[in-house]
């Protein structure tokens, strides 16, 4: 499977960011993304499906929400970033 | 035991907080610390403490909801944040000393707004007459030794159109009084967690939208940083967090969301009505009550005829009767009231307490006046 990582600021906002997309039926885990592509070191994002991206970041903006870079996440567990 | 010092700490909570607190214990790490089940169940918890913080305050984002470890250290955040040696900073003279000392070791200059007991309109009055070149207002929501409701909404109002930043210390109000952070427009509001709120010991809460940082630590978050992230709540939450106290502090606020805080407040409201009128027959006894009763919550003070307050508390405590006495923390108030070198006698009370209890305390206060 091929995932999307949306890397958030803070625990607290990759909640947020996961409620937000829960509410809009985009099923969305918080999780601890691999640590090569957490710059700044330890953070959270949320991993939606490959198919969910574009209507997430639609549904986060739409809520007034900012997120940081995008990351794909395939099977063998590598990953790059990508432009929303 | 006769529980009347909820003004301090609410002794009788629900059940559900010791059972949140226990299985906390058992089943939590820390939030932030990892993407294990541990770890995620922790950061579930204190998410949904911070939302059901944030729906009870009126707070638009849960990341507003900092977790401290009392009301004090909140209230030290925020006066940190915005007060500066030489700031010019009016507080009222109902405040506690926790508003008080952090002011005093800043070296701010402090102006205290003096006004009469239980009346809002002077207090108000007060407060716009001492505003001019203020760089900070710090205003008690109600006095923890009289029960005295401020004129919040009218402090904040004239400080909003005045453009002074401005704190609510609201110890005795949260859980009581509805307060709507994004009315206010306050910069913050601080609050314990374990009195109206009904959460244990050692968890507090500071509504906050920025600020300086108190503590520096780990967070979780940004660690490759040398600095303290800016965004919050990780901003002023260095170092493990409270799992216990958050969890059972999620529940308290559960609680009183349920059950409301207009059939809390009404629940105090009555049985300090019957206190102040049951001390009221008793000879010698002096208590401080509103002429409004709309202007008082949860809390009466009385003494009885010059007798230390101190004593008459250890008397009611040998019936097993638990009240405060002395200077509560607060002599601004009691200098306000005249009652600074008596003291007073405190009762405070919660929603789990009944008119059995007053009624109980007040037979022991009617044997104690024949006896002292």
């Amino acid at each position: 499977m091929v995932y999307y990582l949306i890397i958030c600021r803070s625990l607290t906002y990759a909640q947020t960011t996961a409620k937000v997309l829960e509410r809009a039926g985009i099923s969305a885990m918080v999780m601890r993304p691999p640590v090569k592509i957490a710059e700044k070191g330890c953070v959270y994002c949320v991993k939606i499906s490959e198919k969910r991206l574009r209507e997430a970041l639609v549904t986060l903006n739409n809520a007034g929400m900012g997120h940081g870079k995008i990351y794909i996440l395939y099977a063998d567990g590598s990953g790059r970033e990508v432009t929303a | 035991m006769i529980y009347l010092d909820s003004a301090a700490t609410t002794l009788q909570k629900p059940r559900s907080v010791a059972e949140a607190a226990a299985r906390a214990i058992r089943t939590m790490g820390s939030p932030g610390r990892g993407g294990h089940s541990a770890a995620m169940l922790a950061a579930d918890t204190a998410y949904r403490c911070r939302e059901a913080a944030a729906k009870l305050f009126g707070v638009k984002n849960p990341e507003s909801i900092v977790f401290t470890l009392n009301a004090t250290h909140a209230l030290n955040i925020a006066i940190k944040s915005l007060a500066r040696p030489g700031s010019k900073v009016v507080i009222s003279s109902f405040e506690h000393n926790s508003v008080l000392r952090p002011l005093y070791s800043l070296g701010a200059r402090i102006y205290v707004a003096p006004s009469r007991l239980f009346d809002p309109e002077d207090t108000l009055r007060s407060f716009e007459m001492r505003l001019g070149g203020a760089e900070l207002v710090v205003v008690n929501h109600t006095s923890n030794v009289f029960g005295y409701i401020l004129p919040i909404r009218e402090i904040a109002s004239v400080c909003r159109s005045s453009g002074i930043p401005f704190i609510i210390d609201a110890s005795q109000s949260a859980g009581i009084l509805d307060i709507n952070y994004a009315e206010l427009g306050a910069d913050f509001v601080a609050m314990p967690g374990h009195k109206s709120l009904y959460g244990p010991q050692g968890t507090g809460i500071l509504i906050a939208k920025h600020g300086n940082t108190l503590i520096e630590g780990g967070t979780g978050s940004n660690s490759k940083l040398p600095e303290m992230p800016d965004f919050l709540p990780d901003r002023f939450e260095a170092g493990t967090h409270n799992m216990p106290g958050i969890a059972g502090l999620a529940e308290g606020i559960k609680f009183v969301s349920v059950t409301g805080t207009s059939k809390i407040l009404a629940h105090g409201r009555e049985l300090i009505a019957t206190a102040a009128d049951g001390l009221r027959q008793i000879g010698g006894v002096r208590i401080y009550r509103a002429d409004n009763p709309g202007n008082q919550a949860g809390v009466i003070s009385f003494n009885i005829r010059n007798v230390p307050s101190e004593q008459i508390a250890s008397e009611l405590s040998a019936r097993n009767i638990a009240v405060r006495a002395g200077m509560h923390c607060s002599p601004l108030a009691h200098r306000t009231a005249g009652t600074l070198e008596q003291g007073t006698v405190r009762i405070s009370v919660s929603a789990f307490n009944t008119k059995k209890d007053i009624y109980e305390m007040l037979r022991a206060v009617d044997e104690i006046s024949k006896k002292v």
